[in-house]
């Protein structure tokens, strides 16, 4: 019996560290080649010891002003994003969590259905109407593209979330004098807050990496961080692995950051509905 | 303050009919219960009052407008819910004026008003906790606290106590006695619990099948049930109902008899000689003696004794099969199996058609 609990203790230990080198070493790689000194990063016996340096950093700021031009439309776009979606998603949220007829309940299975259509198949024929509309290369109609993106999903996500909240609630809100939208910015809104951090966990994400659509409706103005890191392996001089490791470093930094902290709600979005709370 | 009219009030979901037309008249000030087995259709009369619920046909007037189509805050109620319904993010004190600032009430009096429901309510400690900070009776009691700050016309109870224990239960029914009397206010209550209902009630209506089955005083009911279910629902234990056959008509008395039960007078209309019919007698009226020569008599033998102290609940078995309850109010030895035989005054009995 003791032998087999020292197993299992063992197997456990292995397949956790299998599995955190799996998601860890990537993102390691990554930071440790921006601080190496540009002969040693690909060196044959990788070295682990080397000392830092920050001059790929240096680099990134002095030749590529337009990676910081990309954060800045990145972050913009995200922000926007993410608001548009969860304004969304709350709203459609709490319609469908609320109301019950047989075409709102068909018409969740469409929500869940317009996910699974590859996005180039979306994509492609959007661009002559983004076109005609003068929308191409606009802050504007990327925040609407990814936050429509996600509004699906977000949706889904936020009726969860506000089917545990008891109906008795809103009702006592309507009798103190509540109309629906004060129900829904007093009452819902606070207690589906865990829910509403999921969604924007996903936005955030989703619209902070996302590389094909900018890369289809933005050229200049409202280009993203992404597509300026693809250029630099485009470069006509050769890439420069230090600079595009300390831009990749750059651009991984936040969203990391802002996951690590929103973990625990992630997890409460990706198992809401699991179980009976 | 004000009182209501309900006038053929009917609710159909899609093709289930759940009220089927009732006509209630409820005076300001009076204490209305509603009553009857789940599913009879009493809260969703409570909800249509408070306009949770369409009313699908008839009238409802709440101090003498008619509030059909208002939303449930044009209609000057307040509700208790089964559930306390508390905001859980809010405070006792968010949780007592948040409809008096969703109206815009000015600060001092919003503040006046809490801390005088509260001081009535005993809840003036909690006033900042949560509520997962309070027992079951505290959230009872933040949520009538709500209800009272709103002053409104109207208090609907939703089942208010069910969700409590028994020795809570009394202390809070006796505390919304209490209530009623301080504020004066209409009070319409929904309850299965036939003790609340005759313990608070100044008008009792016991509903069935979302029809009204009997309206009146509590005692009313209790001693001239309309029919046979308002017997049996009112009165515990349950009243006991015999097979009868009619053996004479006179005037307003019918004469019946059974095997088991020697024949009796009764007064009571609507029978003809040779009719089945079905005798109500409550367990506490029937008595081993003091009563004279014109009292009914059943004769059986005994099942079952349930010794209380205080009281002995004697279940028997008639010679014709049927299971009756007698409870005497004092201790007695029974033995089981052994003949027994009970009487009765005839001017406690029903007569109720088979």
């Amino acid at each position: 019996m003791r032998t087999r609990n020292l197993l299992a203790a063992i197997g456990k230990t292995v397949a956790v560290a299998a599995m955190l080198f799996w998601s860890l070493f990537p993102i390691a790689f990554i930071v440790m080649s921006s601080l190496k000194p540009g002969q040693d990063i690909f060196a044959v016996p990788p070295r682990y010891v080397f000392e830092p340096t920050f001059e790929h950093y240096v680099s990134l700021w002095q030749q590529w002003g337009a990676f910081f031009d990309g954060l800045l439309n990145s972050t913009i776009i995200t922000a926007g994003a993410t608001v548009i979606a969860i304004a969304g998603s709350t709203f459609a949220g709490y319609v469908y969590s609320r109301n019950s007829s047989r075409m709102l309940d068909a018409s969740v299975l469409f929500l869940i259905v317009v996910r699974l259509i590859p996005p180039i198949v979306v994509t492609l024929p959007l661009f002559p109407i983004v076109n005609v509309l003068g929308l191409n290369d606009t802050h504007a109609i990327m925040m609407v593209l990814y936050a429509t993106f996600f509004v699906s999903l977000g949706t889904v996500l936020m009726r969860t979330f506000i089917d545990q909240i008891p109906r008795e609630l809103d009702e006592a809100a309507e009798i103190d004098g509540a109309g629906r939208l004060t129900v829904l910015r007093r009452v819902i809104v606070p207690l589906a807050a865990p829910g509403i951090l999921a969604v924007a966990v996903f936005v955030v994400v989703f619209a902070w990496n996302e590389y094909l659509f900018a890369f289809i409706f933005t050229s200049t103005r409202a280009k993203t961080a992404p597509l300026v890191i693809s250029e630099m392996i485009g470069s006509i001089d050769g890439v420069d692995w230090g600079i595009l490791f300390a831009a990749s470093t750059v651009q991984l930094a936040p969203v990391l950051l802002f996951v690590v902290f929103m973990n625990r709600y992630l997890v409460a979005g990706l198992t809401a509905g699991a179980t009976k709370g | 303050m004000a009182g209501l009219q309900l006038e053929k009030l009917e609710k159909r979901f899609g093709s289930v009919d759940v009220i089927k037309g009732v006509d209630l008249e409820i005076k300001d000030g009076e204490f209305v219960v509603f009553v009857g087995p789940s599913g009879c259709g009493k809260s969703t009369l409570l909800r249509m009052i408070a306009g949770l619920e369409d009313i699908t046909g008839g009238t409802l007037s709440i101090g003498g407008a008619r509030c059909n189509d208002m939303e449930p805050r044009e209609r000057g109620i307040a509700m208790v819910f089964q559930s306390y319904a508390l905001y859980p993010h809010l405070t006792v004190y968010q949780n007592m004026s948040f409809g008096l600032t969703l109206n815009k009430t000015p600060k001092t009096e919003i503040d006046a008003r809490v801390r005088e429901a509260a001081r009535i309510l005993k809840l003036e400690p909690l006033l900042a906790r949560r509520p997962s900070q309070l027992s079951g009776g505290q959230r009872q009691r933040v949520a009538i606290g709500r209800a009272i700050v709103r002053q409104p016309s109207v208090f609907l109870f939703d089942e208010p106590l069910s969700n409590l224990d028994a020795a809570l239960r009394m202390d809070m029914r006796m505390e919304i006695a209490r209530l009623h009397k301080e504020l004066g206010a209409t009070m319409i209550y929904v309850t299965h619990d036939q003790v609340e209902a005759m313990t608070l009630a100044d008008k009792i209506v016991v509903l069935e099948g979302g029809v009204v089955q009997q309206i009146g005083a509590p005692i009313e009911l209790y001693k001239k049930p309309a029919n046979k279910f308002v017997a049996g629902f009112i009165g515990s234990p349950r009243m006991n109902f015999l097979d009868v056959r009619v053996t004479g008509v006179a005037g307003g008395s019918v004469t019946v008899e059974s095997p088991s039960i020697a024949p009796v007078t009764i007064d009571a209309r609507g029978f003809a000689t040779g009719d089945r019919a079905l005798l109500g007698v409550r367990p506490q009226y029937l008595k081993r003696e003091g009563l004279d020569g014109a009292a009914g008599a059943v004769r059986g033998s005994v099942s079952l004794v349930e010794r209380l102290g205080a009281e002995t609940v004697v279940s028997f078995e008639t010679a014709s099969s049927e299971r009756a309850l007698a409870a005497i109010p004092q201790d007695e030895v029974f033995e089981p199996g052994s003949p027994v035989e009970f009487r009765f005054d005839p001017g406690a009995a029903h007569l109720f058609a088979a």
